[in-house]
């Protein structure tokens, strides 16, 4: 304000404009959401405009006077220009720098990832002042990883151009990953869910029935030994000769079932994804 | 020469005037278009592939042409799907704010040098610092109270959307 109109430098009206006769005073160093007084040379009246990213004002002053813009009229970062116009109009462009942090916009991605996955996690965080100008200035932003069961990681990250960034392999367990991020006091979560990978090391056992050939998976599990998730596709193949025959079944409850057709003596296999698994070799009904 | 004689010659020279204003008219339309160029070769983490490089290109292109056009006509209509959040909010209170005073703005002759210079792993935004070139007017009603060819660097945030790109932040800074 006033303080600022006394202790800072100020940016003299020199603008292409039409006369220097009326000059104006803009303190330095100004910030969003804080309110200033432009001095003004002369005297008489005249009309005083502001032009910024997001107002545009029109006001009669008396010159030689003060004017008072408030913290409204500087809510948003970026370049204004202050004109006055008496017998003639002169400019004056400055700029008005953001806030201090007041929020952090955190963008993390994939929401679910498989374990195991090389730089399969990535955040994004942003801070904004509390009139959402993009905070520039270079500022510390600490991201913390916590799974269940393994000891939590974390990293500091200084912002370049009002950005800060991390990537991360996920993690051997499946389960929630809380993500924050945090400056200062402020902090936001997100959770990325980790879901067993791909199906590892299918095993099938079966035996024939009345029915037909009942087969079953083993637990179905990632390389990881995670459970994967229930509706997983299991393939299961009845190859007699050239007879072959095919039947599709989700995972429930980490085993999938299935009742195969097939008569005569066959071999049953078992596919999910890239892994197969054993062969199981089924005598034909008497 | 009789006036049936004279009468091609008076049509061939309609016509050269009619193909003259036609081009003139064609060139200056190019003019006022703003001309934009976008360098990735300082973006990462994630590389910006060419078809996304063209989309943000003619999306970013189209975005300040339709902000000249807003605050020129002091409508918001043009700003519409091209802006989002709170720079869809900022334009759309300089347009009132604009129209409540009676003052119009125009950005003429854009020049922008832009270079991507963070796109994030996930693909799902994209910084720009452009330098921006244009003439720079301020009129109230009929009365042009300022003109400047200004530089102005602006710190830009696109994301993406269905079918094109959206600025969501559109901040000038004093400099890189």
């Amino acid at each position: 304000m006033h303080t600022a109109l006394l202790g800072a430098g100020f940016l003299l009206a020199a603008m292409p404009a039409l006369s220097q006769d009326a000059p104006l005073r803009i303190p330095s160093n100004l910030v969003a959401g804080q309110p200033v007084s432009i001095a003004t040379a002369g005297s008489g009246s005249a009309t005083f405009y502001l032009s910024g990213p997001s107002d545009s004002l029109k006001r009669e002053v008396q010159l030689g006077q003060n004017l008072d813009l408030t913290a409204k009229d500087l809510q948003a970062a970026g370049r204004y220009v202050a004109i006055l116009c008496s017998a003639a109009c002169s400019s004056v462009g400055f700029f008005v720098a953001p806030a201090t942090p007041a929020s952090l916009t955190f963008l993390v991605h994939p929401s679910r990832a498989p374990v195991g996955l090389n730089d399969g996690i990535s955040g994004v965080a942003f801070p904004f002042d509390q009139f959402h100008n993009l905070v520039l200035a270079p500022t510390t932003v600490q991201f913390q990883l916590a799974a269940k069961g393994s000891a939590p990681n974390s990293r500091s990250v200084q912002t370049h151009g009002g950005v800060a960034w991390f990537r991360t392999n996920s993690g051997k367990s499946a389960g929630p990953l809380e993500i924050t991020a945090s400056l200062a006091d402020l902090s936001a979560r997100r959770v990325v869910q980790q879901v067993a990978s791909d199906p590892c090391n299918l095993r099938i056992k079966g035996q024939r029935t009345a029915k037909g050939i009942q087969v079953e998976t083993e637990p179905v599990r990632d390389c990881s030994g995670n459970p994967v998730p229930d509706g997983t596709i299991v393939t299961f193949t009845a190859k007699n000769g050239d007879d072959v025959s095919f039947v599709d079944a989700p995972v429930k409850q980490d085993v999938a079932r299935a009742t195969l057709l097939a008569k005569g003596s066959v071999v049953v296999s078992a596919a999910s994804g890239v892994a197969t698994g054993n062969e199981l070799r089924i005598g034909g009904k008497e | 020469m009789n006036s049936r004689q004279r009468a091609p010659q008076v049509r061939m020279k309609l016509s050269a005037i009619f193909l003259v204003f036609v081009l003139s008219a064609g060139l200056l339309a190019q003019d006022n278009s703003p001309q934009v160029t976008l360098n990735i070769a300082k973006s990462g983490p994630r590389s910006v592939e060419a078809l996304t490089q063209r989309a943000i290109l003619r999306d970013y292109k189209f975005a300040w042409a339709n902000l000249d056009s807003a605050l020129q006509s002091n409508s918001a209509g043009p700003l519409n799907g091209l802006f989002a959040g709170t720079a869809n909010e900022w334009l759309q209170d300089a347009v009132n704010h604009q129209r409540r005073s009676g003052i119009t703005s125009a950005y003429l002759n854009q020049r922008h040098k832009v270079d991507a210079v963070f796109y994030a792993p996930a693909g799902d935004v994209i910084e720009l610092h452009d330098t921006a070139e244009y003439d720079f007017e301020i009129h109230d009603n009929s009365k042009r109270i300022h003109q400047e060819h200004a530089i102005v660097h602006y710190v830009v945030l696109m994301t993406p959307a269905a079918d094109r790109w959206v600025i969501r932040q559109l901040q000038a800074v004093a400099g890189f």
